[in-house]
């Protein structure tokens, strides 16, 4: 297409005309069509290649949207107040003017979600000149409202802005014994701590975002340790979740097909042993002997490892995927398995809820994309159009079906896929078409109550039934509504925001596609659409709530 | 491997399989291609047990004459009655047989795996072959004819019928399939069916080996450069082929055609391209209807920038797969059954 000389001036042209910050990696197009319109690409994060550690092997990065409200309290001990006279904010003053000490660039909190609400909001301004970065030093104290990333390359945590085009992360922190793998934000809770983190080693640790974005260093702060060296555990941490509603619970998947559930804050003396697993085929629960104890439980899910676990929006269940390919689906507070089923072949490697908790995806090892409903208790499509293993799943919760204000009687679900193939998949389930033809349960024929679902699943057929691998025959195929190739690298998870789909690969360099008719009229307004998020409850973080779906 | 032998001992500690033996073997000159390939081979227990029957049996009859058959039974029987369970041994007596056998073998040139191991497989699907039509002429010795080849067709004492003999080589690895050629034109569809020992596939970046067994059966279109000569139009015409898999071999060994000519260059360039396998697979069998299932039991990987170098290892744990995706070149799945599709 150019020449090579026009390639350079078209490069230097990119990084002025700022609007556009992606660099185009060959091949690869900046937007991609859907029925609603265009998705754009709108801005990546990435973080200092040149900095990590692959000591302890490499890892995939998994990414986390953090969305923090407003200080509550000038009282709250965890975070000084933005005055100067206080040590901490005379540190991350010091740490702004040292800027580059985080990255090749500057520290820069251009456009980001300072504290102020002038400053709040500026993406636009800020993107006009990487200059204007000094203009909005020490506007940010990390005291407000904002939105960030938080996502595991290497041997570290780096935080981004979402809001923000600045492609370099605002924080990051090293982790000296092993690297990070899984992470988990709860926007919910209640006090102190709100970010959980899981490594390789097995260690966990919860610690205050806020406290980490206020402290200049490239450590942890003021965090709690769990499983300390291994201790409970020491096969590496592969998925970690906060319990929605669970007032500061969260349970922590292992490579050796354990689950433990921890209370934050508590300190886990070292009475916390669990008796010997006997049949590892077998699901079991064990209890902590003292009530002081942390973890409180371990769960013995399955052979292998769990891969993904997640909880339905209301937190009465727990989903696991793991090596042996069965979704399983647990009722969390009765500690029971209630149902799951077998991929086609191979492991399972992520999993998510409808938000209505209708619905489970599962992504795999057979290319496929699962989607499991709870009412029939199998799966009922197959998502086809990956050309490799799936390795992230994700209802799209901000979306609404073009005719879901008619009649009612065509529910319709948006959800996306993205591929170790390099691709992002939308797809639209029309629930009519799909599970209408099929409806053979397992035993006798179920009453579509919208009542109580649980109560109804229940009943329908024993406790803890797993279905074996459905043959093709049986399961409807769906087809994807889009296909896109956003990466050079395999990719590994998605997340949808109000605004926004959000895809990241392997090696951690995530990509921001704004849905069609954000990206326009209204990136000067990003405050409005994040605070408006808020409400709506993002569906990465949001564990309690009631759905969004009009049903 | 067989270097890290006593760690692989104390690595896998109680789960070290029972009776089961790990060896290395030694390396002398551009060998590799062939040592990973017979590990391979080694870690097909159907195929192993049978070839240490036929040892058995033929160990009796005494003076056969050497070849590649009987140095390759003799290795597998040093190996499994090996006291230890990890070790190194040299395959001396194999590696100098196939020198003798072809000369293809014998320059200290690198050599391709698979071409080895076609060759192999071929050549002792030859030899079987030659010493069952030793028997049939010879009818006394009928006793441990069963034995050598226990294919059913081999039972017809007279070999009037000239139906192919059925091998224990054949019955490992041997499937069926159909490629199927539809004119365009008249619409007829001609059926050819065509046995392997192993499949060939082309690969792409970043994609899966289900997917690359996607496109090996999907349609492709003859057209252009490439008609097809239909015998009912008896012209060139366009035309639609496709590859089915009729009948799934109980070891499926899988070829990654990870070295492509290309002209420009006038040489291969090996496409390092990142292709995951998992560690269970299907294959729909067009004539039963229904999935088979296969499981993983061994790697042979290529590491280096092309044919003529680099170096070929062997793996068949599952830790070790998984960091192997990008090298991957001969993948051997054995078959644990099949599931119907009809319900």
């Amino acid at each position: 297409m150019h020449s090579n000389a026009n390639g350079m001036l078209s490069t230097a042209a990119a990084a002025a005309s700022s609007a556009n910050t992606a660099v185009q990696s060959p091949g690869l197009k900046t937007y991609f069509k859907t029925p609603e319109g265009r998705y754009k690409l709108h801005y990546e994060k990435t973080h200092p290649s040149g900095l990590l550690h692959y000591a302890h092997g490499k890892t995939v990065t998994q990414v986390s949207l953090a969305h923090l409200k407003d200080k509550p309290a000038p009282s709250t001990p965890t975070a000084p107040s933005s005055s100067f006279s206080s040590s901490s904010g005379v540190r991350s003053a010091a740490a702004r003017l040292l800027g580059g000490s985080n990255g090749s660039r500057a520290l820069s909190f251009v456009g980001g979600n300072g504290g102020s609400k002038i400053n709040g909001g500026n993406s636009r301004i800020g993107s006009l000149g990487s200059s204007s970065s000094s203009n909005s030093m020490g506007s940010s104290n990390f005291d407000g409202k904002g939105s960030y990333l938080v996502f595991n390359v290497g041997d570290a945590i780096f935080i981004s802005d979402l809001n923000s085009q600045d492609k370099d992360p605002i924080k990051s922190i090293h982790f000296s014994n092993s690297n990070p793998v899984c992470h988990a934000f709860d926007q919910d809770a209640k006090d102190g701590h709100d970010l959980i983190i899981g490594l390789i080693s097995g260690d966990v640790y919860s610690v205050s975002l806020r406290q980490q974005l206020q402290d200049v260093g490239k450590k942890l702060v003021g965090a709690q340790h769990y499983n300390k060296d291994g201790s409970v555990n020491n096969s590496r941490c592969t998925s970690i979740a906060w319990v929605p509603g669970g007032d500061g619970t969260f349970v922590v998947a292992h490579a050796d097909g354990n689950l433990y559930v921890y209370e934050k804050g508590k300190d886990g003396a070292n009475d916390s042993s669990f008796p010997f697993v006997k049949d590892p085929m077998q699901f079991s629960i064990a209890h902590a002997r003292y009530s002081k104890s942390n973890p409180l439980a371990r769960w013995h899910i399955c052979q292998g490892s769990i891969n993904s676990i997640a909880f339905s929006t209301d937190g009465a269940y727990l989903a696991t995927v793991g090596r042996d390919g069965y979704l399983r689906v647990f009722d969390y507070y009765k500690e029971q398995l209630v149902c799951g089923g077998k991929s086609y072949y191979g492991a399972l490697l992520c999993c998510a809820w409808s938000m209505d908790g209708k619905y489970i995806l599962t992504g795999g090892e057979d290319d496929l994309v699962q989607v499991w409903s709870m009412e029939d208790r199998k799966v009922v499509a197959w998502g086809e159009g990956h050309n490799s293993w799936v390795s992230g799943v994700f209802f799209d919760s901000y979306w609404s079906s073009p005719n879901s204000e008619g009649t009612g009687e065509t529910v319709m679900y948006r959800f996306g896929s993205v591929g170790q193939d390099t691709q992002l998949l939308l797809w639209d389930l029309e629930m009519d078409e799909i599970v209408v033809p099929l409806r053979r349960p397992p035993g006798g024929s179920p009453t579509y109550s919208t009542g109580s679902q649980s109560a109804h699943w229940d009943s329908a057929c024993p406790v803890g039934n797993l279905q074996p691998a459905p043959s093709t025959r049986d399961v409807p195929k769906i087809s994807p509504v889009v296909a896109h190739r956003v990466h050079t690298e395999p990719l590994s998870g998605l997340i949808f925001t109000q605004e926004s789909v959000l895809t990241v690969c392997r090696e951690g360099h995530i990509k921001i596609w704004m849905r069609p008719g954000v990206g326009e009229s209204q990136s000067n307004n990003s405050e409005t659409l994040s605070s408006a998020s808020f409400k709506e409850k993002p569906l990465f973080s949001s564990k309690v709530g009631s759905s969004s779906y009009k049903l | 491997m067989g270097a890290a032998g006593s760690k692989l001992e104390k690595a896998l500690g109680d789960q070290f399989p029972e009776g089961e033996r790990y060896f290395g073997l030694e390396n002398f000159g551009n060998t590799c291609y062939c040592n990973s390939v017979l590990q391979a081979l080694y870690f097909c227990v159907p195929f192993r047990e049978q070839l240490l029957d036929y040892f058995a049996n033929n160990k009796s009859i005494g003076d056969v004459e050497e070849n590649l058959l009987t140095c390759l039974a003799d290795l597998f029987s040093q190996i499994s009655s090996q006291k230890k369970k990890t070790g190194v041994i040299a395959p001396k007596r194999f590696v100098q047989r196939l020198k003798k056998q072809n000369e293809l073998f014998r320059s200290y040139m690198h050599q391709d795996a698979h071409e080895f191991l076609n060759f192999l497989l071929n050549e002792l699907v030859d030899i079987l072959e030659k010493e069952a039509q030793a028997v049939k002429s010879d009818p006394e010795t009928s006793s441990p004819s069963d034995k050598i080849a226990n294919g059913p067709k081999n039972a017809q004492a007279n070999g009037a019928l000239k139906e192919p003999l059925v091998t224990w080589v054949h019955k490992n690895f041997q499937g069926i399939l159909t490629n199927e050629t539809r004119c365009l034109r008249c619409e007829t569809v001609t059926a050819r069916d065509e046995t392997f020992f192993d499949l060939s596939l082309d690969i792409e970046q970043n994609s899966s080996i289900t997917s690359c067994l996607k496109n090996f059966s999907s349609t492709e279109t003859l057209n252009a450069e490439d008609k097809f000569f239909c015998d009912k139009c008896c012209s060139l015409q366009e035309a639609q082929k496709r590859m089915k898999i009729k009948k799934p071999p109980h070891i499926l060994v899988i070829h990654l055609k990870r070295f492509k000519y290309i002209e420009q260059l006038g040489r291969y360039k090996k496409l390092s391209y990142r292709v995951v396998f998992p560690l269970e697979l299907k294959l729909s069998n067009t004539m039963e209807d229904a999935d088979s299932e296969y499981s993983l039991f061994a790697v042979v990987v290529h590491v280096g920038s092309g044919p003529n170098h680099g170096h070929y290892t062997f793996f068949g744990s599952a830790q070790e797969y998984s960091s192997n995706t990008d090298h991957g070149y001969i993948l051997f799945y054995e078959c644990l059954g099949s599931t119907s599709n009809k319900s």
